[in-house]
């Protein structure tokens, strides 16, 4: 893992990381909450290589080292992230967006539903600038790594959310990390195909379905990323 | 006396049940108020679980239990 940048360094642009560093500047936002540094940070990050990301607790499955030698050979590396939820491939197809809060326990903002509407309704109102007039939040059965909150189209997952939460220094206050990786480019097939071996490997009989995800090149074909990336960031600024 | 470490009520709405996803301090280990001890997931959102006092940690619920809003995982003997 590469040292974390100082946070005054981390812009609301793209960053293009490996995937451990992008993780590692997420763990970075966090902490910038929890120490007082700041009370609010977005990241966006895509990775220039790849990996297969889950929490750690993964490691504790009795077919872990066997699976992670089959997915290390097939091009896709574990890493271990410090959100919730199950397996997910990172790779440059896929755009992570990371907003980090600080929230007063006890108030509306405590509850783990208004951090995923925090980054979901801002999401669903950016595609809709873009013309996307479907997107909502919710599940998609036979998605790798549901959830109750995930920004579909048409009913199919686009991003995936996921959070975590840790008390601030010396407050009652909690620091809210919520993470959306949205894919952006290839087909579900080829994402999903990765988290399916990964189940194999695992001796885990459940296996995703294509048809649950959608990548945004399917649906925006002709859209500038670089330049529409902005406008997602700016919804989620101005939300807050 | 003894200190019960307890899922917050506040963390999240609903009665949906989380699961204990990590022990970040062992079983009869010493630790002081305001440590991170326990990492627990529902609904794919981690919260971390601090020690409300100093103490010896006696862990009630192994990871990978389920658990409730305000269940005890775990007591700390002074």
């Amino acid at each position: 893992m590469s040292a974390a940048p100082p946070i005054d360094d981390i812009q609301p642009r793209l960053q293009r990381p490996s995937v451990a560093e992008g993780l590692v500047q997420e763990e970075a936002l966090l902490e910038a909450i929890c120490q007082g540094e700041t009370e609010f940070a977005l990241l966006a990050w895509s990775p220039h290589d790849r990996a297969l990301v889950m929490p750690r607790r993964h490691e504790r499955l009795a077919g872990f080292p066997e699976a992670r030698r089959v997915l290390r050979e097939r091009g896709w590396p574990i890493q271990f992230r410090s959100t919730g939820g199950t397996p997910v491939p990172q790779s440059s197809a896929v755009i992570n967006v990371v907003l980090a809060q600080r929230c007063q326990v006890g108030s509306s903002a405590a509850h783990l539903e208004w951090g995923y509407r925090r980054l979901g309704d801002p999401w669903c109102a950016w595609l809709s600038d873009l013309g996307v007039a479907e997107a909502n939040l919710g599940a998609a059965p036979g998605a790798y790594c549901d959830g109750r909150f995930n920004v579909r189209i048409g009913e199919r997952k686009l991003v995936g959310t996921a959070q975590r939460w840790r008390r601030v220094r010396g407050s009652r206050d909690m620091a809210m990390l919520i993470h959306g990786a949205m894919q952006v480019g290839e087909t579900p097939e080829a994402l999903v195909e990765v988290v399916n071996a990964f189940q194999s490997a695992i001796g885990d009989p459940q296996r995703f379905s294509p048809a649950s995800h959608v990548a945004l090149c399917q649906v925006l074909p002709d859209l500038d990323l670089e330049a529409a990336l902005p406008g997602l960031l700016a919804r989620l600024g101005e939300a807050g | 006396m003894t200190t019960e470490i307890t899922v917050p009520t506040d963390l999240w709405e609903g009665d949906t049940e989380g699961v204990i996803t990590a022990w970040l301090v062992n079983d009869g280990a010493e630790v002081a108020e305001g440590d991170l001890v326990a990492e627990v997931m529902v609904e794919k959102a981690q919260y971390e679980i601090e020690a409300p006092a100093t103490g010896r940690l006696g862990i009630a619920k192994e990871e990978d239990e389920v658990v409730s809003k305000g269940s005890v995982i775990a007591t700390l003997e002074p």
